[in-house]
């Protein structure tokens, strides 16, 4: 201290900058019992809201007023035991009781021996940054909790999410933009018989020796996922090296936000290996079992052919009737096991067609004919004309043709009116079939073209298998052309196919 | 009878063999058949009949493999064959494996006797 202030002149100039300083000091006498405080400056005068006659004499304690208890005062005693500086920001109050941050500089002064004669206490009101950083403290405690929280909920719904990916019984993989593999679920690794860290960061090619390296994968993955998102129920065939044969359903995501592509994919793969092989030895049953039943049916078809040739001139006409009644049912039964073999054919993708170029119009003439003597009570109209020949499989158009009036006759009781309708639009033949019969509900007409699906109104009183215009769907597909139906409750239903006259796009044989 | 045209049946089926004998009878030929399809070359060679009936579908032996080993002998290789079955597809394997004429199940008695015939007819031409 001594060196700093040696060019000072005299101790006025001191006592004047003390004075005239917005810094509240304080001196003590630290000889005199419970060290007095024995100098004040104005500010501290204006700091305290004390007048200078209270505060000379009294001990600095009286500052903190009952606010005894703060962990700053043991720090302040300590420094004045060893006689060293220190600082404290300490809560005191002013003499209305007004709390208020004091930032206390605490020096000592010692004589030449050492021995500590004064302190001096240098202080400021801080209260406006103490509330500033206890906001602030406040605030990052909030904000910690609000984070504690958060991490606790994104936990939780992560957790929540996990567990639905892990419990699922289908192969989930997340990839980034790259086809590099971000995540798997258990289930794929089950399934597929690889750990994670085979997995995990391999792109999906390289996956096991290159076993995922699959052209239909990368198809669909690179040509058709980016502009057709999401891609569902892409089937693929792979035969894995220690897996064996797999049948997948694919359905892949491309992750987007608000329309943007972010850079994750989502690929759910289904094994659907053990449902395809229960569906072909459903489809085998049902090829051997119509098949087998065929024999019998034929060996009775040839004896009531035999007896009709035997039957006697005189025989009664109670005979007769009952002969004949025979016949019709047993025709029926030829039809119903006709049609199972034709789907089992048709599920199994053993249909085979021969195709041919036909008369079209000639073709469905005959057919009416054919139709008009078997039920010569039904009125069958046929208007318009194709005009072409149609490359096809004509028994097969025969038979479309044959269910859809059939059918038409049939849910018609109360008309017997059914009208064909023949036209050529542009490279299609197109023939619609129009009854004026009950008609499909809307709900019931897309169904009415699946397997075994019956329209439940007509289920008792027009028995049945619901096979028959799923056939005649599947034999337009096969040729390229397209079936559907059109119906008004109580007025009627149409049912129109089309067939490309120069045989569907996927004929190279043409 | 001794003009009667003697039709050969074979079929691994017992009911349409009685059923087809019968129904032959009717139509005025002489009728053998053969239930077992792996004695049905050697059956054809001792009795020699005008005709052959063959079911597609049979056990150990089937109809269109029965029908190659009988065009691989001279002298039964000239018999006219009309070959049979419950599904489409049997006309294609009838033809692939050269039978003269397919009929499917179950039969037109109409169809078959006029195929039967048409065929007896060409044979004695």
């Amino acid at each position: 201290m001594t060196n700093n202030f040696k060019n000072i002149p005299n101790q006025l100039v001191l006592a004047t900058v003390l004075e005239a300083t917005n810094t509240g000091i304080v001196i003590t006498d630290n000889l005199l019992p419970d060290n007095p405080i024995i100098y004040c400056n104005p500010a501290f005068e204006q700091l305290s809201g004390y007048p200078r006659d209270e505060i000379i004499g009294h001990n600095c304690r009286f500052l903190q007023g009952k606010d005894r208890d703060q962990a700053e005062r043991q720090k302040i005693r300590s420094a004045i035991d060893k006689g060293e500086n220190c600082v404290v920001e300490i809560r005191n109050y002013t003499k209305e009781g007004k709390l208020f941050y004091n930032e206390l500089y605490l020096s000592p002064v010692k004589d030449e021996e050492g021995g500590i004669t004064h302190f001096v206490g240098v202080q400021n009101d801080v209260t406006s940054r103490k509330k500033v950083e206890q906001a602030l403290e406040f605030n990052r405690a909030e904000t910690e909790q609000k984070v504690m929280d958060r991490t606790r909920m994104l936990k939780e719904s992560e957790e929540y999410l996990s567990s639905i990916i892990e419990t699922i019984r289908e192969s989930l993989v997340v990839l980034d933009r790259d086809y590099v593999i971000l995540d798997v679920n258990n289930h794929f690794l089950n399934t597929f018989k690889v750990t994670i860290n085979e997995t995990k960061g391999r792109t999906l090619y390289d996956l096991g020796n290159g076993q995922w390296d699959i052209p239909e994968l990368k198809k669909m993955m690179t040509e058709i996922l980016p502009t057709n998102n999401p891609v569902l129920d892409y089937e693929v065939e792979h035969e894995f090296p220690h897996i064996g044969k797999k049948t997948m359903l694919l359905n892949a995501h491309r992750v987007e936000f608000e329309g943007q592509f972010k850079d994750r994919i989502l690929l759910a793969i289904e094994d659907i290996t053990e449902r395809k092989a229960i569906e072909q030895r459903k489809d085998d049953f049902l090829s051997i079992a119509s098949h087998e039943l065929k024999t019998p049916l034929t060996t009775i078809v040839g004896f009531m052919q035999l007896m009709s040739r035997l039957m006697p001139e005189n025989a009664s006409p109670k005979f007769v009737s009952a002969f004949d009644k025979t016949g019709t049912h047993v025709t029926r039964l030829n039809q119903l096991l006709s049609e199972l073999l034709d789907m089992s054919k048709i599920q199994t993708g053993n249909i085979e067609l021969h195709k041919d170029l036909f008369d079209f119009d000639r073709m469905v003439g005959e057919t009416v004919e054919g139709l008009l003597a078997a039920t010569p009570s039904s009125k069958i109209s046929v208007e318009g004309s194709t005009g072409t020949r149609v490359y096809g499989d004509e028994s097969h158009m025969i038979q479309v043709l044959t269910n859809l009036i059939s059918n038409a006759i049939k849910y018609s009781p109360d008309s017997d009116e059914v009208n064909v309708h023949l036209s050529q639009v542009s490279n299609f033949v197109k023939v619609s079939v129009t009854d004026r019969g009950m008609g499909i509900h809307a709900d019931e007409l897309k169904k009415i073209f699946g397997r075994f699906y019956r329209v439940r109104s007509t289920q008792k009183s027009f028995p049945g298998m619901g096979i028959g215009l799923y056939i005649c769907e599947q034999i337009v597909k096969n040729h390229g052309g397209t079936l559907w139906a059109e119906s008004k409750v109580g007025e009627g239903s149409t049912f129109s196919f089309t067939l490309p006259i120069h045989g569907g796009r996927e004929n190279g044989d043409v | 009878m001794g003009m009667s045209k003697k039709v050969m049946i074979c079929d691994d089926d017992a009911g349409i063999l009685e059923m087809m004998e019968m129904l032959l009878d009717e139509f005025g030929y002489e009728v053998v058949t053969e239930q077992d399809s792996t004695r049905a070359l050697k059956t054809l060679e001792e009795q020699l009949p005008d005709l052959l009936l063959l079911d597609i579908w049979m056990p150990v032996i089937a109809g269109d493999q029965v029908l190659r080993n009988i065009k691989l002998n001279p002298e039964v290789a000239a018999i006219p064959v009309i070959m049979y079955s419950a599904s489409t597809e049997g006309a294609t394997i009838a033809a692939g494996a050269g039978a003269d004429d397919f009929i499917s199940k179950p039969f037109n008695l109409e169809e078959m006797e006029a195929k039967i015939n048409s065929l007896l007819k060409k044979e004695r031409n």
